[in-house]
């Protein structure tokens, strides 16, 4: 299990190549859709996986991600809910309650990152579902930069894989713009004829141009 | 080691734990410096300080009351609160706090508290703004332009005087932004000397290569909520980058006026050519410095 120095992430069923270890992922696309799936699928391999939902609640999240083919909440899979769902998810799932209080998300998320670590799961890919609701309900956008940049500095010097989504459309591209800054890469969703296309910016050897994504048919 | 020594705080009310914590972080080549209350915690704040790992209960007050000191005097400091508290114990705290956090019930907790501060100090981690991609490189060449050292001063004391008349404006200033704040190195109209990071504009115009326009800081999502520009009467805002010859970002050369304006392309092309007097100044300064050593 553990991550040798040239370990990588790597994807199944999408056309994107491994990254190393430690990447930041933005996701930018449509609220509904192929961004979702995309997201979660970008988290299935044999990792340890702790995603922070804020736009689905815990309990819709994992139907989905156990449909794509992921594992149920356990020791490997970790959940922190921003929801106001009150579904109650044991252990594995941490209730915050609302997608205001990121000192209570930061918290929750390092405690279960450091479950899962303490476990022996050096490999670790969190998703962040969407970062949307995070920054809509706080009025100042500098506790959202601060959460980000705590969160990616995790994953980057644990050497885990950081994956989040957000909408474009629901801000505006100058704030779009400076969050994108705390990334690495970005890979942007758009909805096609046939299904759902991706392409990305800021890494080399992956899909510059629009891709068809066959999963997401 | 080859890392600068790095400081840390380290809170503690329990004095086992706290010396415990404090052994631990020192075996790891960092300086520590040890509190027992929130109180002690302020006055360690006065000296330079590179994280405060804090535990949660102390006679004075919480772990939260001791970030919330923290992000007063060094808002970007990192704070790990290390407890053994569990997590539905804790009171919330504020949203703007954003700490890391190292349960003490984990296997070799004291261990993992240290990988995780020096993933904390290795870089400015929990800072409430964007930071450059090469932001280690980009440091490294704010630091080769000392600007006092090059007589620089008076050169662009008389630039930034010229441009409040030429945009008719309130302040203009040359801006070196450094790991944790704002330098000015030359201002008219005001009488600023640094600001923070997370309460300045230039974080966001040394991230792009055009001029960076904020036409009412009131209706820009990312400054709207800035209290420091009101309180230093700026509402409205241009500013271009001013870079070494690497291209790496060293500050930026801005104007800024109380009333909300906007500033037409000619307008901008001025303050490109101000930035770029500014920029050739400093880089044949460097020179000069370099020849006589």
């Amino acid at each position: 299990m553990s991550l040798q120095g040239d370990a990588v992430y790597e994807f199944e069923n999408l056309p994107l190549e491994p990254v190393e270890t430690g990447t930041n992922l933005l996701v930018t696309g449509p609220a509904l859709g192929g961004t979702r799936e995309l997201l979660l699928r970008l988290l299935l391999g044999g990792d340890a996986v702790v995603i922070i939902t804020a736009d689905t609640s815990a309990r819709e999240t994992l139907s989905d991600f156990e449909r794509l083919g992921g594992s149920a909440p356990g020791e490997r899979v970790r959940v922190v809910d921003c929801t106001q769902d009150d579904g109650d998810g044991g252990e594995f799932v941490s209730a915050v309650g609302t997608p205001a209080d990121l000192t209570g998300i930061g918290i929750e998320y390092a405690g279960q990152y450091e479950s899962v670590y303490a476990r022996g799961y050096d490999a670790v890919r969190t998703g962040i579902y969407t970062l949307t609701p995070l920054l809509v309900y706080s009025d100042d956008v500098r506790p959202v930069f601060r959460f980000i940049n705590t969160v990616s500095s995790r994953i980057r010097t644990a050497d885990g894989l950081g994956v989040c989504a957000i909408d474009p459309e629901a801000h505006e591209d100058r704030v779009v713009g400076s969050i994108a800054q705390s990334f690495d890469a970005r890979i942007e969703v758009r909805d096609a004829d046939a299904g759902v296309d991706i392409r990305v910016r800021g890494l080399p050897d992956q899909p510059r141009e629009w891709t068809a994504v066959p999963a997401l048919r | 080691m080859s890392r600068e020594l790095s400081t840390v705080v380290c809170a503690d009310a329990d004095e086992e734990h706290r010396s415990a914590t404090a052994t631990a972080l020192e075996s790891a080549g960092f300086d520590v410096v040890t509190a027992s209350s929130v109180d002690t915690v302020e006055a360690a704040l006065g000296g330079d300080v590179d994280c405060v790992v804090t535990a949660f209960r102390f006679p004075d007050g919480d772990g939260f009351d001791v970030v919330a000191a923290v992000r007063d005097r060094h808002p970007d400091c990192a704070c790990v609160l290390f407890t053994s508290q569990s997590l539905s114990e804790l009171p919330r705290g504020g949203r703007e706090q954003v700490v890391e956090y190292v349960p003490r019930s984990v296997p070799d907790a004291r261990d993992r508290l240290v990988d995780v501060v020096e993933g904390a100090t290795a870089e400015v981690t929990q800072a409430a703004y964007p930071l450059p991609e090469n932001e280690t490189e980009r440091l490294s060449a704010v630091r080769a332009y000392d600007v006092a050292e090059l007589s620089a001063e008076a050169t662009f004391d008389r630039l930034t005087a010229l441009m409040t008349t030429h945009f008719d404006i309130d302040v203009a200033f040359v801006g070196l932004v450094d790991e944790h704040e704002e330098r000015f190195v030359a201002c008219t109209g005001a009488n600023w000397r640094t600001l923070a990071r997370e309460d300045s504009i230039c974080t966001h115009t040394i991230l792009t290569d055009e001029e960076m326009v904020v036409e009412d800081t009131h209706e820009d999502p990312r400054f709207a909520e800035v209290d420091r520009l009101d309180e230093l009467h700026i509402r409205s805002y241009a500013g271009a980058r001013i870079t070494d010859s690497e291209g790496n970002a060293l500050g930026a050369v801005c104007c800024t006026d109380d009333e909300p304006r906007s500033y037409t392309r000619a307008e901008l092309d001025d303050l490109r050519r101000f930035a770029d007097e500014v920029e050739e100044q400093l880089l044949l300064r460097r020179r000069l410095g370099e020849e006589r050593e």
